[in-house]
């Protein structure tokens, strides 16, 4: 026979001085490691959310970025009349080969300079990436040093600004309007047409070939005949999979979460096991008392867990509001958090994210937390000798 | 039984307690002295003496933006540079690796040797770097991670060019501050290349720490208004602009230490309130025998102050023991260098741990301080 869950919920209530503390550093635990995910979750969501899956982006082979490589103009032309491409109403192949530049641009809190991404694109590119929309200004015009920005970029750096100027050498970009990427990768770059990207910086060769074949059937042979093709040395993948891959920077947050949430929870599940050990201490005579009235040892281990569980699950949602909190924080306050990308070296800005699910696991964390602490308290209430337990005082 | 003696047997009253107290002491202590280090390790990039008499110019444009070769004969005019080579990263993968975590410079060999001065040759010879067009020179640490030894080949696809590289490693250094760096012949970059006539950036070696920021001037002017505008700056600024780029890392890592060191009060000052708690009774007894608050008041702070050295001691200890003893290069393939847990550290941990035992034994003291001898006596729990 179990006990009734009232009683464990009034118990750990009525001693909430001795289990503020517990359930306070716990909830701080939960807090520390949902926040951690939320940033690594950020990044990622980023790169999930970027690229159409009919797409394939085309890089050198053995290069991991865009950045990172180079693709020359016989490999763009000979993948141009690849029969496998898919066409748009004027019948031009749905193909573009860009570039991907990094320009150091002064940020606009003063903090020095940092690195942006500039990317060439041909008109065809443009039409490849439907989630890029214009917000003000115009699109810049192919043959003019003219620059189009996003408006997360453009709040960032200064000189983004509608008429304002992004210094490339000798030369001077004018920035003529913004973009929306809508929470893409591509809210980290600066746009400009791809054969002036060229001239600018004195470029002989792309970065990366964009295109979109017929439909599923041909995307698979293109795919398979580009790997095939030793002599093009190219590498093709859908852009959705480049993107999803591009998870390096989040890394770092991942690693710190996964090491704080281990060092954490061990400190956390002894602080549990502290104050469990004094609960059983303190209702030793209870413990006898239900004994006495016919309830078993196992239902007593039950009971001190649930209660531990209790416990723990209290600083767990409390952490989780803690960390939702701090997002709402973040949303209100339209806070952006920016880190550097290890595969471009260029500053790459986010958004981080508290989800449901994230809050759900840090409760189940700590609930994890609970019950490893309050099993051995739990155990030895359970075998507390009936007599002797209800002769303490 | 000595003053001493009571306070120890209180505190170890109850063993299990003072061992979890103990216990989550030190793992605190311990995470908050990892995560200075890790602090310290992404904000402050190592110093040397020969790295503060360097300076790096790139385009203006931007560090992956090229400049001439031709640039060279305008530096070598420039008064107070000692040395100056072609600097080019290739940033190349090794072998099969998909991310290599030890870079590749492509140099000029006879004006690198006036560069890099701290760095000793351990093995091979120098001389035959310089003169073997198709050799490399590699730090101490590359050879000794993945085992290899003189005239062993170092194949790199290249990520940055679209060209390959096959080394012959000809010699071995050590002693500089990053000894995990691959030097090879700029000539065979161009010649891969077809001779563009570009470098990555220049390399230069000032005379002295004072004429640093002349040289830097001089730099930056004699290549205003020319195609390739330069941005010249100490080597030790070049490597702060890559750590400014990381983000707000020290607000990060500092926000998460100081709930770090908030949690760790918590749980000491409950299991510290916990255990004067449970021994109210003889509190109330000792202070009917005449003991006064403030000794009272020591007695706790004595035991409370007796776990957290001992915690923190623990904690700290095998951090530094941690740290010190493993070797991080190899765990974490050459992205964390040195993670060196200075003396500031551990006096940080230190600190921390003590104003923590203070802190955790006024709660309970003052609740001592305030009960009336009949009320503590009568009480059950």
């Amino acid at each position: 026979m179990a006990l009734p869950l009232k009683y464990n919920f009034r118990n750990v209530l009525v001693r909430w001085r001795a289990t503020l503390a517990t359930v306070l550093g716990i909830a701080l635990v939960v807090t520390v490691v949902v926040l951690l995910r939320a940033l690594a979750r950020g990044i990622e969501a980023t790169n999930a959310n970027t690229g159409d899956p009919r797409n394939i982006l085309v890089v050198r082979k053995g290069s991991q970025a865009e950045s990172g490589s180079l693709v020359s103009r016989e490999q763009y032309r000979t993948l141009r009349y690849f029969g496998e491409i898919a066409r748009n109403e004027r019948s031009e192949p749905l193909i573009s080969a860009e570039l991907v530049l990094i320009v150091s641009a002064p940020r606009r809190t003063g903090a020095g300079e940092a690195n942006t991404l500039i990317r060439g694109v041909t008109p065809r590119g443009r039409e490849l990436r439907p989630q890029v929309k214009l917000t003000d200004g115009r699109w810049f015009s192919p043959g003019h040093r003219e620059v189009v920005v996003s408006e997360r970029m453009a709040a960032r750096f200064s000189g983004f600004e509608t008429g304002g100027s992004i210094r490339a050498g000798a030369d001077r970009l004018t920035v003529v309007g913004h973009f929306d990427a809508q929470g893409s990768a591509f809210d980290n770059e600066a746009w400009m047409d791809a054969d002036e990207a060229r001239s600018v910086f004195d470029r002989d060769q792309y970065s990366s070939i964009l295109l979109r074949p017929h439909d599923a059937a041909s995307a698979v042979t293109l795919l398979r005949r580009i790997e095939a093709d030793k002599r093009l040395a190219l590498r093709a993948e859908r852009e959705v999979d480049y993107y999803t891959k591009q998870t390096m920077t989040a890394m770092p947050f991942k690693f710190l979460a996964f090491i704080l949430g281990i060092a954490m929870s061990v400190g956390a599940t002894f602080a549990a096991m502290n104050t469990m050990y004094a609960s059983v201490a303190a209702r030793t005579r209870e413990v006898g008392t239900l004994r006495v009235l016919g309830y078993s040892r196992r239902s007593i281990v039950l009971c001190f867990m649930i209660e531990g569980a209790l416990l723990a699950a209290m600083g767990g949602l409390l952490g989780a509001l803690f960390s939702l909190a701090v997002y709402t924080y973040v949303v209100v306050g339209k806070i952006q958090f920016g880190t550097m990308d290890f595969q471009s070296f260029a500053e790459t800005v986010f958004q981080f994210r508290v989800t449901p699910d994230l809050m759900l696991v840090g409760v189940v964390f700590s609930v994890i937390i609970g019950l490893v602490g309050s099993f051995l308290p739990a155990l030895r209430a359970a075998r507390l000798p009936v007599i002797s337990a209800l002769k303490s005082v | 039984m000595t003053t001493a003696g009571f306070i120890i047997r209180n505190a170890l009253r109850n063993k299990r307690r003072a061992a979890l107290t103990v216990l989550s002491v030190a793992i605190s202590c311990g995470l908050l002295v990892t995560l200075l280090t890790l602090q310290r390790e992404l904000t402050i990039p190592p110093e040397s003496e020969a790295a503060s008499l360097r300076v790096i110019v790139r385009n203006k444009v931007s560090l992956a933006q090229p400049l001439p070769a031709k640039q060279l004969a305008a530096l070598d005019r420039i008064p107070g540079i000692v040395a100056v080579s072609p600097f080019s990263f290739f940033g190349g993968n090794f072998r099969e690796e998909t991310v290599t975590s030890f870079a590749q410079f492509a140099v000029d060999p006879a004006r690198f040797a006036g560069l890099i001065v701290e760095g000793k040759i351990v093995d091979g010879s120098y001389e035959n770097f310089i003169n073997d067009r198709n050799s490399c020179l590699t730090g101490a640490d590359t050879m000794k991670r993945y085992g290899l030894k003189v005239g062993d080949r170092m194949r790199f696809t290249g990520t940055f060019y679209p060209v390959d590289l096959d080394l012959k490693i000809a010699a071995v250094f050590e002693g500089t501050v990053d000894d995990r760096g691959v030097f090879f012949h700029h000539k065979l970059l161009d010649e891969l290349l077809g001779d563009p006539g570009t470098v990555g950036t220049w390399y230069i070696r000032v005379a002295s720490a004072e004429v640093a920021n002349d040289v830097i001037a001089r730099v930056n002017k004699a290549f205003e208004n020319t195609a390739a505008e330069v941005r010249a700056e100490t080597e030790r600024a070049f490597q702060m602009s890559f750590i400014s780029m990381l983000g707000n890392v020290k607000l990060l890592i500092g926000s998460i230490s100081s709930v770090v060191v908030f949690t760790l009060l918590l749980v000491t000052v409950s299991t510290m309130s916990m255990a004067i708690r449970e021994r109210f009774r003889e509190l109330a007894i000792l202070k009917s025998l005449g003991y006064r608050r403030e000794e009272l008041f020591s007695f706790i702070l004595a035991e409370s102050f007796g776990l957290a050295t001992l915690g923190a001691t623990v904690g700290i200890g095998a951090a530094w023991a941690f740290w010190t003893f493993t070797d991080l290069q190899q765990l974490t393939r050459g992205f964390l260098l040195y993670f060196e847990v200075t003396p500031r550290i551990v006096a940080a941990g230190a600190f921390v741990a003590v104003v923590l035992a203070i802190v955790a034994a006024v709660a309970p003291s003052i609740a001592v301080a305030r009960m009336s001898v009949v009320q503590g006596l009568k009480t059950l729990d």
